[in-house]
């Protein structure tokens, strides 16, 4: 699903890399923490996943192809396929829950129909259910979180990356978002998270893969952040 | 697919213009104000050429007929003046018409001259040239013919004449280019300030997967519509302005002044504000959005 071969990453030519040698195979249905500290360069490589920036050096293959070769036009179709999660929630916070939900489906070129069946079914799966008409503003962190995740599960995508997506959010609301997480990727998803937050990754014992300065320093099967570091 | 996204598209560019409605008002604002200053000047400007080309359109050259010519070549030479390529139009004056003429003009005080005996005066040909600037060039062409005692086309005076009305088109056509080129600047900044303002829905739209396209239509029609408004408002009040200006220089006669017709301008007009407006708006909106495509 997810393959980098000698994956190499540098924001500026002569500049020091981002991302160095990277060597690393996730298969589909897989649960994984990207971690590190600050500037390890979890971002970037989330960045490299969705085709935000290509690497400059190695391949990195995403559903079997390899992304720096994908013509631009065909991005959307790519990300499409990839939820993405974020720590600033990244949601248009004038519109109602429901209206951000729909708008993935929209772009897709979902129906009319589809869209009334399938966004309350995800706003209900996070819990939102009776919050679809409320706008963005108004709802608390973790439930702007949880319009993030709906967003993100609604055109039953492939793969979800969530680049710290509990940075923002109280230590309960943390675990529901993490909790709901999981019950996605018991559904088959894969579900990609870069994250400092050492509690969590301890807590899920799922497979773990350490970056420090840009190198894959660990790559732990059930580790816990601590073993890997 | 199609269906879906259209309505979208509709729905989307009526709520972006709500939901940014001051964002949107201010930027059609400043279309409006542009577009009316550089209506404005276009106004004075087309009078200017309308008045300056009735003036030029009053040059003629007036041929005089030598006395001792016969009749074959007085014919000759009408043939050629009213055959010329430059020439738009050749009317023979006799002598006898001069003399009628000045008598009109000077009153009594030709009375007793016997227009067969007394009458000092040549016959000729009045000239008007297909392009008064060739008035010089013909002039000095027509002296050459044969039967031709003179050549009179208010010498020294038409040079100025010319010299005047060509720096007025001039200067005229540099301040509308100058106008111009500030409305492009302008519109086009606030068109790019407008989608600033809305770059982070942009990204969100980029991550879901939209195509450049879907995300671009929503602003390509509220640029469309902002630039549409823009041009038509200060079309409606510079007809007004116009009919106003017009009546005015009818009530004081002044006569002058012979202004264009009102409907005839506005038309002038809107076949440029109109495309100008629109056209900046939407390029605008394009050109301003692909930079926060790119992600």
């Amino acid at each position: 699903m997810v393959e980098a071969k000698n994956m190499c990453m540098k924001y500026e030519k002569g500049g020091r890399y981002a991302l160095e040698g990277l060597n690393f195979f996730i298969d589909r249905g897989e649960f994984a923490f990207f971690v590190g500290s600050s500037g390890a360069g979890k971002s970037t490589l989330l960045k490299l996943i969705i085709r935000e920036i290509k690497p400059t050096d190695g391949t990195l293959k995403i559903f079997g192809r390899d992304v720096a070769r994908l013509p631009r036009h065909r991005l959307p179709y790519l990300r499409r396929n990839i939820g993405m999660v974020f720590q600033d929630f990244r949601l248009m916070e004038e519109r109602s829950a429901f209206d951000n939900v729909a708008f993935a489906m929209i772009v897709t070129g979902a129906s009319r129909k589809d869209i009334r069946k399938r966004v309350p079914h995800v706003l209900g799966l996070v819990g939102l259910q009776d919050k679809a008409k409320t706008r963005v503003c108004d709802l608390s962190g973790g439930e702007q979180q949880r319009v993030g995740l709906a967003r993100a599960i609604a055109n039953r995508p492939a793969m979800i990356i969530a680049d710290e997506p509990t940075g923002n959010l109280d230590p309960g609301t943390t675990l529901d978002i993490m909790n709901l997480l999981r019950s996605i990727n018991l559904r088959g998803t894969t579900v990609l998270i870069a994250t400092h937050n050492r509690e969590i990754v301890d807590r899920f014992k799922k497979r773990v893969l350490y970056l420090d300065g840009g190198k894959l320093v660990g790559d732990e099967q059930k580790g816990i952040y601590t073993h890997v570091h | 697919m199609f269906i879906s996204g259209f309505f979208y598209i509709i729905a989307e560019t009526i709520k972006g213009i709500y939901r940014n409605r001051w964002m949107c008002i201010t930027s059609t604002g400043v279309v409006i104000v542009t577009l009316l200053m550089l209506g404005v000047f276009m106004l004075v400007n087309l009078n200017i050429r309308h008045i300056t080309d009735a003036v030029k359109e009053q040059v003629e050259i007036v041929v005089y007929i030598d006395e001792q010519a016969d009749q074959e070549t007085r014919d000759q030479l009408g043939l050629r003046l009213s055959t010329h390529s430059a020439v738009k139009e050749a009317l023979y004056v006799s002598s006898e018409e001069h003399l009628a003429r000045l008598q009109r003009q000077l009153g009594g005080m030709l009375e007793g001259y016997d227009t067969n005996l007394d009458n000092p005066l040549l016959a000729s040909y009045e000239v008007r040239t297909v392009v008064p600037e060739s008035v010089v060039a013909l002039a000095e062409e027509f002296e050459t013919y044969p039967g031709v005692s003179a050549v009179f086309y208010g010498q020294g005076y038409v040079e100025n004449l010319f010299a005047v009305t060509g720096v007025l088109q001039l200067v005229g056509l540099a301040l509308m280019a100058g106008l111009s080129i500030t409305a492009v600047f302008l519109i086009s900044h606030t068109i790019k300030l407008t989608v600033m303002m809305r770059k982070r829905e942009i990204s969100i739209m980029k991550y879901v997967g939209a195509t450049n396209w879907f995300i671009r239509w929503p602003f390509v029609l509220e640029g469309l519509l902002m630039g549409f408004v823009g041009a038509v408002l200060p079309l409606a009040g510079l007809y007004y302005l116009y009919q106003f200006s017009v009546e005015w220089v009818t009530v004081n006669n002044l006569v002058f002044l012979t202004l264009l017709p009102t409907q005839l301008v506005i038309i002038e007009l809107a076949k440029y504000l109109v495309p100008l407006g629109t056209g900046l708006g939407m390029l605008g909106s394009i050109f301003s959005m692909g930079r926060f495509l790119k992600v």
